[in-house]
């Protein structure tokens, strides 16, 4: 089993390896990536059969290595930790990757040969790093895992670097998630300081323990983009578009929820945590949901949609159902990067990203659409569908755990859930063509991975009661009020979609709604950012300016300045003239010998 | 009756003070080397007192190596001085004052 694990975890690790050792292979464009999707497929076996081997309630299988041994104690250890929690998230994480890699063979393949090397790098790099986040056996080796992850994320979001906003959109990811990670890693020191080690269990409840889940989630926020710390995922999108189905299904922001799920005991003991979690992810949710009723950009509405769902996870978690919040973030996974992969199809075919230029996709692109449908039920949460069951028991936490106030922001963002993805239905797929764009073509190579996750996504529910139980719970599905509401709301979002974007009623209400969207489209947290950091840079530039030149300077001069005027002064007794100095001796015999006379008489001090 | 080892000590005293009184205050080199000498032999008149006072030929014989020394000294003195006077037609000891800071 731990082989399986290893195979896993250093598979990709030998795939980039082999890329970046061997720069003919790397240049030679497809067949770097051959070599990479293989290699990815191979760790979507071993990881498969890893998750069939882990028998559900057993104890995990650890193996490790100490770390930086000092006298004789490990720093930390490294190792792979099996268990239901990493063989799942290791399974998902191996299957979307391979899907994005296979489907990338035919996306990225009009890209020049050593950027399509280079792409391919980067990707097996990044399975790499997020499996090894995955089978962490302690918290060191998840922020080593974690930080990888972020790096790839940069690397690939940046893919297209002579693009100046590509270059600004990685720049800003990096930035803002290392923010985050300033909390990670303290809330990792304060962590090792109170028990000595990186393990996430074993902390007794109190305030330290709250601290350090406090710091922790901050680093998630972060990575898993909730507000207010989302403002890069929609910059994101500047990168490739199997590299935003791979960032948003389940790598980077995957990584924050999972993390929370993984260090679970850290959380657990910590009520106010959970509080804070639970609404700033529904807030999240509504937020992210609102603004992506706005945007043109399909990529956009899909990267808002993800913050959105993402909020629902962590109001999951908040709630104190990790079931719920992984049961939620595997199916967002499939369904997500279905609809990433579905609408990279459509602008690969259309050239543009803007729903507007689509239009009638439906007639000209009739595969695609039936996939991208696909995935849009389930995001909606229509019943049967993956992400009406997972939704539905993230409601159901939610009210279990009697947080109504989030438990109220969440239902009603699956309202406004419906109405963007009706939206983005009504304008991109059944609207009226903006252009006659002719039978648009999809290469098999890109279906068929798409084929394989719209599967997914569709019947992705049914593996609720299998999660539940490897993370050592139980789930059987069944019908709460909340989940009636939420299909009866997922629906009337649509219709209200439906209606205004597809029969173009509702002027009035559509008036109305304009000062909204532009006061969302207006991007004031991003000002408040820019702003903020711009200026409190300036202040403490400032600051820092004056203090080196009136203080440290000052010092300085200060210094030499009373050098030159003491030896300015001492200079003087220096005539060079012989008797002078005959005079100094004489005055300095007379004192000399008027103090030994002196001393001599009072017979006290001197001389002995 | 021969005067005590009192008044003789007061002479080198006074010698000497005269001695350092010209070092000081006197400008011509020759004069500085004058006053040397007069300071040189006040502790050589110390010297044979106590030498006669003691009955002791030690403090006579060192003080001819003192004259003797002091003569080899005037020398040198008065060669630098010569060399001065060369160098500045002037024998004002003030105004070798090159090592001024």
């Amino acid at each position: 089993m731990i082989q399986l694990a290893l195979a896993v975890v250093l598979g990709p690790l030998a795939g980039f390896a082999l890329l970046g050792a061997l720069p003919i292979l790397r240049r030679s464009g497809l067949a770097a990536g051959v070599v990479s999707s293989t290699v990815a497929v191979a760790t979507l076996v071993a990881a498969v059969a890893l998750l069939l081997g882990v028998e559900p309630g057993a104890a995990p299988v650890i193996a490790e290595v100490d770390w930086l041994p000092h006298q004789g104690v490990a720093f930390a250890r490294l190792g792979l930790r099996v268990d239901g929690t990493s063989a799942v998230m290791g399974a998902v994480v191996a299957l979307i990757a391979s899907a994005v890699q296979v489907y990338s063979l035919g996306y990225m393949a009009s890209e020049g040969r050593p950027s399509i090397g280079r792409y391919f790098a980067w990707q097996s790099l990044f399975l790499f790093a997020m499996q090894t986040l995955v089978f962490a056996p302690d918290l060191l080796q998840a922020f080593v895992g974690w930080e990888l992850v972020g790096l790839c994320s940069y690397l690939l979001i940046g893919f297209y670097y002579q693009k100046p906003s590509a270059a600004k959109a990685a720049v800003k990811a990096f930035w803002v998630t290392k923010f985050a990670d300033m909390g990670l890693l303290a809330g990792l020191v304060l962590l090792y300081r109170e028990t000595g080690g990186f393990a996430w269990s074993g902390l007794q409840p109190g305030w330290t323990a709250t601290a350090v889940a406090l710091l922790v989630f901050l680093g998630v926020m972060g990575k898993s983009a909730q507000f207010p710390l989302h403002v890069w995922l929609p910059d994101a999108m500047e990168g490739p578009t199997p590299v935003s189905a791979l960032l948003h299904a389940a790598t980077m922001v995957a990584a924050g929820v999972f993390l929370v799920v993984r260090t679970w005991p850290l959380f657990e003991v910590s009520g106010p945590t959970l509080h804070v979690m639970a609404w700033v992810g529904a807030l999240t949710a509504v937020i992210a949901a609102l603004t992506a009723t706005v945007q043109d950009d399909i990529k956009k509405v899909l990267a808002y949609s993800t913050c959105s769902q993402l909020g629902y996870m962590v109001a999951a978690l908040g709630a104190g159902s990790p079931v719920a919040g992984l049961f939620h973030l595997t199916n967002h996974a499939f369904f997500k990067a279905l609809l990433f992969l579905a609408a990279g199809a459509a602008i690969h075919a259309v050239h543009s990203n803007s729903i507007r230029d689509m239009g009638g996709l439906w007639r000209s692109l009739r595969g695609g659409s039936i996939l991208f449908l696909a995935g849009a039920a389930a995001l909606v949460g229509l019943p049967g569908f993956s992400g009406f069951f997972s939704k539905d028991l993230v409601l159901e936490a939610l009210v279990g755990a009697h947080l109504w106030g989030p438990f109220a922001l969440a239902i009603g963002g699956v309202a406004i859930t419906g109405y963007y993805v009706g939206r983005v239905l009504m304008v991109a797929f059944f609207g009226k063509p903006a252009k006659d764009h002719g039978p648009l073509h999809t290469p098999a190579v890109m279906a068929v991975p798409m084929a394989v996750l719209a599967v997914l996504a569709v019947v992705g529910g049914a593996f609720g009661g299998r999660i539940a139980t490897w993370l050592g719970g139980t789930y059987h599905f069944h019908l709460t009020p909340e989940g009636i509401a939420a299909i009866v709301l997922a629906l009337s979002g649509l219709g209200l979609a439906v209606w205004v974007h597809g029969w173009g009623g509702g002027r009035a209400l559509v008036a109305a709604a304009a000062p909204v969207g532009a006061f969302i489209r207006a991007g004031w947290l991003d000002r408040f950012y820019e702003t903020a950091w711009r200026q409190g840079l300036l202040a403490v530039a400032r600051g820092a300016g004056w203090f080196d030149r009136y203080v440290v300077d000052g010092v300085m001069n200060l210094v030499g300045w009373s050098v030159l005027a003491g030896s300015e002064q001492a200079r003087r007794f220096q005539t060079g003239r012989a008797p002078d100095y005959i005079l100094a001796v004489v005055i300095a015999f007379v004192v000399l010998a008027a103090w030994g006379a002196v001393s001599g008489l009072t017979g006290c001090g001197g001389a002995p | 009756m021969n005067p005590p080892l009192t008044w003789y000590l007061l002479l080198a005293a006074a010698l000497f003070a005269v001695g350092t009184y010209g070092l000081l205050t006197r400008r011509n080199a020759v004069a500085i080397l004058l006053s040397i000498e007069i300071m040189a032999n006040a502790v050589n008149v110390n010297l044979v007192a106590f030498s006669r006072f003691l009955n002791d030929l030690a403090g006579q014989v060192f003080t001819l190596f003192a004259i003797s020394l002091t003569v080899a000294e005037v020398v040198v003195g008065l060669a630098i001085v010569v060399l001065l006077y060369r160098d500045r037609d002037d024998v004002r000891a003030d105004l070798a004052d090159r090592m001024r800071g």
